[in-house]
């Protein structure tokens, strides 16, 4: 629990800082006497910084949290998944919602210990097929249709 | 005022409403009672055709997924022992010990009954208590709605975090990332480091189904595989219709867990689960037989079940009548009704009166469809427990990328949900909570705005804060609360050593 209370003040005291670098950056175009476009980010930039500031500090003083550490959120199979994921959106765009959702359907069931191969293949077709046609036909909405279409 | 009932009424009756109504109520159900479902995540499958329905059919359907949402988690949590849903946590006490004596129909048809009375009186005190409180609020001017707003987010860091400090960041994150874009006084653009995507902001629906679906797919794959659908065989339920003996015995405890869960649902971040336990704790302690409660008592069924569909009515109130969403559904709320251009708060009973009483009689609806189709189809509802996940979960990632997609038909969006996903993972490894951080990404824009515009009101003077009545009240609320939450966390932090 203390170890990730030193990571976590460690990653949010590098990103406050960074954030209220870039709020430097802000033009500053308030009339006299008044907040300008700056004056949120640096209430923000301030809070930020002086409570990760004092959860590096409990961390490293070795100040538990009420309660057992929790387990890490993601398995070696979630890792994939997230993997997968990644990959779907990133080829959404080129191959269209249709042609890259099968695969994708697909792999996530096989993930999801699906073992009826028959039915892993009737679902990673039929599931995307099906919304693609409800939500393209049904209620108008443009989905992404992919490079060749 | 008559005419403005008739037209609410008329807009939560009209046969496209009604069957929204009674269709979300069926999916809140399924989805409730699916373990490892939220009523986040139903809310999250059905976002996508909210932008394209009629506003008022858009919020019947969420209403009636909201309701029915409630009531399926109590389901699972009566049949399986697990509950489908935080809140009905308390209710798997005394009820799975119910149908292991074999009257899961008594256990189901008494929650049935309690989540519907404690829905209809949460109904009523919402009709009675919103536009009261919407005149009110319709006095305020940009410091107490500062101040306001500042309150509801203290009190949900206190409510929703073990620790304060994670708690306040999480809140302090979600400001950082709603101050992405244009600044909502002067327009100027902030870290949008020159990309036109950045400028409009980060929706905060995009982030709501990044933070909350995707983990909860991940959670779902760590307990994956062959058996991952539960199996669940309820041969025979017995009388589901309570009797009267029954309903005698459930007066109190429902009577109880109705003002309990209302109460607690108008305060922002309190929500079901804290309800569902209060409620049940003050119903053994009003027992003439407390030793029966943990053992099957129709009592300990009862109270947690009117606690946590009350909680639903009384989580309107605030977001009704002042714009601030006490959980993650009524952030969601909000968000359906802000892409429709009905941004709720006092204004909607001014601008709106017709929608505003119109929301308020869908609701009264959704507690109504439940009870029909909860009682009706229950046999049927409870075998759809046993839906396998293998399908499922993976329907939902595709249906996030599709609700992601449609909000701006842009790619950006989907690009922006995996990156809340990532971020939701991290910070539940953190043991950090997300919902300060969604609930600030719904009102930072709010918080901002009243500020500046009271500071540049008064010149600067920060003392345009401490003059008004209201203001004090809120900043004097809000600094209790943090008060509060550090205590509460440091004696927590105590126990546990």
């Amino acid at each position: 629990m203390a170890r990730r209370n030193i990571i976590a003040g460690c990653v949010l005291l590098i990103c406050s800082l960074a954030y209220g670098f870039l709020t430097i950056q802000l033009p500053d175009r308030g009339l006299p006497n008044t907040p300008g476009p700056a004056f949120f980010p640096w209430l923000i930039a301030g809070g930020l910084t002086l409570l990760s500031a004092t959860l590096l500090v409990k961390g490293l003083r070795g100040v538990h949290g009420p309660g057992q550490a929790a387990p890490s959120p993601v398995s070696s199979r979630g890792w994939l998944a997230l993997g997968v994921f990644a990959v779907y959106l990133l080829l959404l765009p080129t191959l269209g919602f249709v042609t890259a959702s099968i695969p994708f359907f697909a792999v996530l069931t096989l993930l999801y210990g699906q073992q009826n191969r028959l039915l892993v293949v009737l679902t990673a077709v039929a599931v995307p097929v099906l919304l693609f046609v409800v939500f393209r036909y049904g209620f108008q909405m443009l989905l992404p249709r992919g490079v060749w279409l | 005022m008559g005419e403005v009932l008739l037209q609410g009424f008329g807009q939560a009756a009209a046969p496209s409403s009604l069957l929204a109504t009674a269709i979300g109520s069926v999916l809140g159900i399924v989805v409730g009672m699916i373990p490892g479902m939220t009523i986040s995540t139903g809310i999250i499958i059905v976002l996508p055709l909210t932008f394209v329905l009629d506003p008022s059919v858009s919020i019947a359907l969420l209403l009636g997924l909201y309701v029915g949402g409630m009531l399926g988690g109590s389901f699972a949590a009566i049949m399986l022992n697990i509950p489908g849903t935080p809140s009905a946590a308390a209710t798997a006490i005394d009820g799975h010990p119910m149908v292991a004596r074999g009257e899961a129909g008594r256990a189901l048809g008494v929650a049935v009954l309690a989540s519907f009375i404690g829905g209809l009186f949460s109904a009523l005190c919402l009709f009675l208590i919103a536009p009261r409180l919407a005149d009110i609020a319709l006095g305020f001017r940009a410091p107490d709605l500062f101040s306001l707003v500042l309150l509801g987010l203290t009190v949900i860091c206190s409510f929703a975090a073990k620790s304060w400090i994670k708690g306040l960041l999480s809140a302090l994150i979600g400001l950082a990332i709603v101050s992405i874009g244009q600044d909502p006084v002067m327009g100027t653009a902030r870290f949008t480091f020159g990309s036109a995507d950045l400028l409009s902001g980060i929706n905060f629906l995009t982030a709501l189904i990044g933070l909350f679906a995707i983990p909860q797919l991940i959670d779902n794959l760590g307990r994956a595989g062959p058996d991952a659908h539960m199996s669940v065989a309820p041969t025979s339920f017995g009388r589901l219709i309570p009797t009267w003996a029954d309903i005698r015995r459930i007066r109190v405890p429902v009577a109880i867990g109705s003002v309990v869960g209302t109460f607690l649902g108008i305060l922002p971040g309190a929500g079901g689960p804290i309800a569902a336990f209060l409620s049940y704790d003050y119903a053994r302690k009003a027992s003439k037989e407390p030793e029966t409660f943990g053992h099957g008592a129709v009592e300990g069924v009862a109270a947690p079940e009117s606690a946590n569909n009350a909680v639903t009515g009384g989580a309107l109130v605030p977001m009704m009548t002042l714009g601030i969403p006490g959980d993650p559904v009524t952030a969601i709320l909000v968000g359906a009704l802000l892409i429709h251009g009905l941004a709720p708060g006092p204004l909607l009973f001014i601008e709106r009166p017709d929608f505003a009483y119109g929301v308020i009689f869908s609701f009264f609806w959704a507690n109504i469809f439940n009870l029909i189709i909860a009682l009706a189809g229950l046999r049927m509802l409870v075998k759809l427990i046993a839906m396998p996940k293998t399908i499922l979960m993976p329907a939902i990632a595709i249906l996030c990328v599709v609700g992601a997609y449609s909000l701006r038909n842009s790619v950006f969006d989907i690009y922006v949900m995996l990156f809340f996903g990532l971020l939701g993972l991290g910070m539940r490894w953190l043991e950090m909570p997300v919902v300060p951080l969604l609930l600030a990404l719904v009102l930072g824009r709010q918080l901002e705005e009243n500020l500046r515009v009271a500071l540049t009101g008064s010149q600067g003077d920060i003392s345009v804060f401490f003059t008004s009545p209201f203001s004090v009240l809120f900043l004097s609320l809000a600094a209790v609360s943090v008060v509060w939450s550090i205590v509460s966390s440091r004696r927590s932090a105590k126990g546990a050593r």
